[in-house]
């Protein structure tokens, strides 16, 4: 065994990551709802009935209205906080017609511009990205 | 009686796929990545491997929060490439070997690896892009292959040390299968990358190459690094690296490298890519073969 085996400490640890949520047990309940819609758009039929009307749409889903709302105003940071996992939002993405690259750096505070420049220059650096207790 | 010949790692971010599919791959952007794969695209065609066993993970396409398996093994015929909400991507079906495949499954059953069965499975980037970087387009793949499936979306991921334990019992299951067959094992995902928050873009060069360095040789501290490090160090989706330590597990006690390629920025993920041969007095230094003169002129 590598990690903590006591899975509140190891727990405990993913909330000094800045800027980042990691999809824990309780967030992946949380998000039930909203990840399973997001892989309802991975047929084309419903991708077309969602763009169709996108309230009705998602009142077919057990979404709180919270989930609701940050998803038709496409608040990913948000969705993230009340359980989406990015690789389900993705499909709201692809439905958009939004690049991956696009879609991310809206929760970044760049825009797509200033994003893409600075992963061509080699990315985020870590420094100071680490942890937000000890400020690495 | 199988053997396990090589070992391949790399990256499988979905953009890779798009620009090969529509003809982008030898523009400025892409053309640095898909670089650093002629060598292996060459190589693999004096391999031949018969099966290669791929290890993955599914991106939310064969499986959504309703079934989360930890080990899974693909066991089917054939697979067909996932409509990751685009449509499906335009590559050949892949076709698996069950034979090999169900007898992998029940050596791990016995030897304590409590694996999930899957028997049909549509098959997304995470697979078929590795593929593509390793053979280009084909009409068919020239290879068989064993879909290997890992959690690394729903935490706990497996720690680095049961990935690692995982590879050596796979070795263990190939060399007691009948057969002779050429196998190789890919590991996929990484390097780092963050695809969420207000962190996303995180890069970390020096961590991966520490990395790659460490997937070389005889040293195994590779298998004990903890989840929150790679969290930290490497993003979120960082964590895909452990998938390379099945891959390693795999090539025994001692690897050499073949060929190692490293790229930033592919999109916003970090492109790593490494070629292993086991070097455990295996006896696959293939001299005179076309692959050995290639390595020597690297």
């Amino acid at each position: 065994m590598t990690g903590p085996r006591d899975i509140h400490a190891y727990l405990a640890e993913f909330e000094d990551i800045p800027g980042t949520r990691v999809f824990t047990a309780k967030r992946a309940r949380q998000g039930y709802h909203l990840n399973q819609f997001a892989m309802s758009l991975m047929k084309d039929e419903n991708r077309q009935r969602f763009r169709a009307d996108e309230s009705a749409y998602l009142d077919e889903w057990k979404l709180t209205p919270e989930q609701k709302d940050a998803l038709l105003k496409r608040d990913y940071n948000r969705l993230l906080d009340l359980g989406g996992n990015v690789y389900f939002l993705a499909k709201v993405f692809s439905t958009d017609g939004q690049s991956f690259a696009q879609a991310v750096s809206t929760m970044t505070d760049m825009n797509f511009e200033d994003y893409t420049k600075m992963m061509v220059a080699g990315g985020r650096s870590p420094e100071g990205q680490r942890s937000i207790k000890e400020g690495r | 009686m199988a053997i396990i010949t090589a070992g391949v790692a790399s990256s499988h971010v979905p953009l890779l796929g798009v620009a090969s599919d529509f003809g982008k791959d030898a523009d400025d952007y892409f053309g640095p990545i898909f670089a650093g794969y002629e060598w292996t695209r060459e190589w693999e065609k004096a391999e031949k491997p018969d099966v290669v066993i791929l290890v993955y993970n599914d991106h939310a396409s064969a499986f959504d929060m309703r079934i989360i398996p930890t080990f899974a093994i693909g066991c089917g015929e054939r697979y067909k490439p996932a409509d990751e909400g685009w449509g499906p991507r335009q590559v050949p079906d892949v076709e698996g070997h069950p034979d090999l495949a169900w007898h992998i499954a029940q050596s791990l059953i016995l030897d304590e690896f409590d694996m999930t069965i899957i028997n049909e499975m549509d098959v997304d980037h995470g697979l078929t892009v590795p593929l593509t970087m390793m053979f280009g387009k084909p009409e068919a793949w020239p290879t068989k292959v064993i879909p290997l499936a890992v959690n690394v979306v729903t935490y706990p991921p497996p720690s680095g040390n049961r990935c690692w334990a995982l590879g050596e019992a796979i070795a263990r299951a190939v060399a007691s299968f009948e057969e002779d067959l050429n196998v190789q094992v890919w590991g996929t995902g990484g390097m780092s990358h963050q695809l969420q928050g207000p962190r996303a873009g995180l890069i970390n060069r020096e961590w991966d190459n520490m990395f790659l360095d460490g997937l070389i040789g005889e040293d195994d501290h590779l298998r004990r690094i903890p989840h929150i490090e790679y969290l930290r160090e490497t993003g979120s989706e960082g964590i895909e690296m452990v998938m390379w330590l099945i891959m390693r597990g795999a090539m025994g006690k001692r690897t050499r490298a073949l060929h190692r390629h490293y790229h930033v920025p592919c999109s916003n993920t970090a492109i790593g890519h490494l070629v292993l041969r086991p070097d455990n007095g295996e006896g696959l230094d293939m001299t005179g073969s076309d692959t050995v003169h290639a390595i020597a002129a690297e």
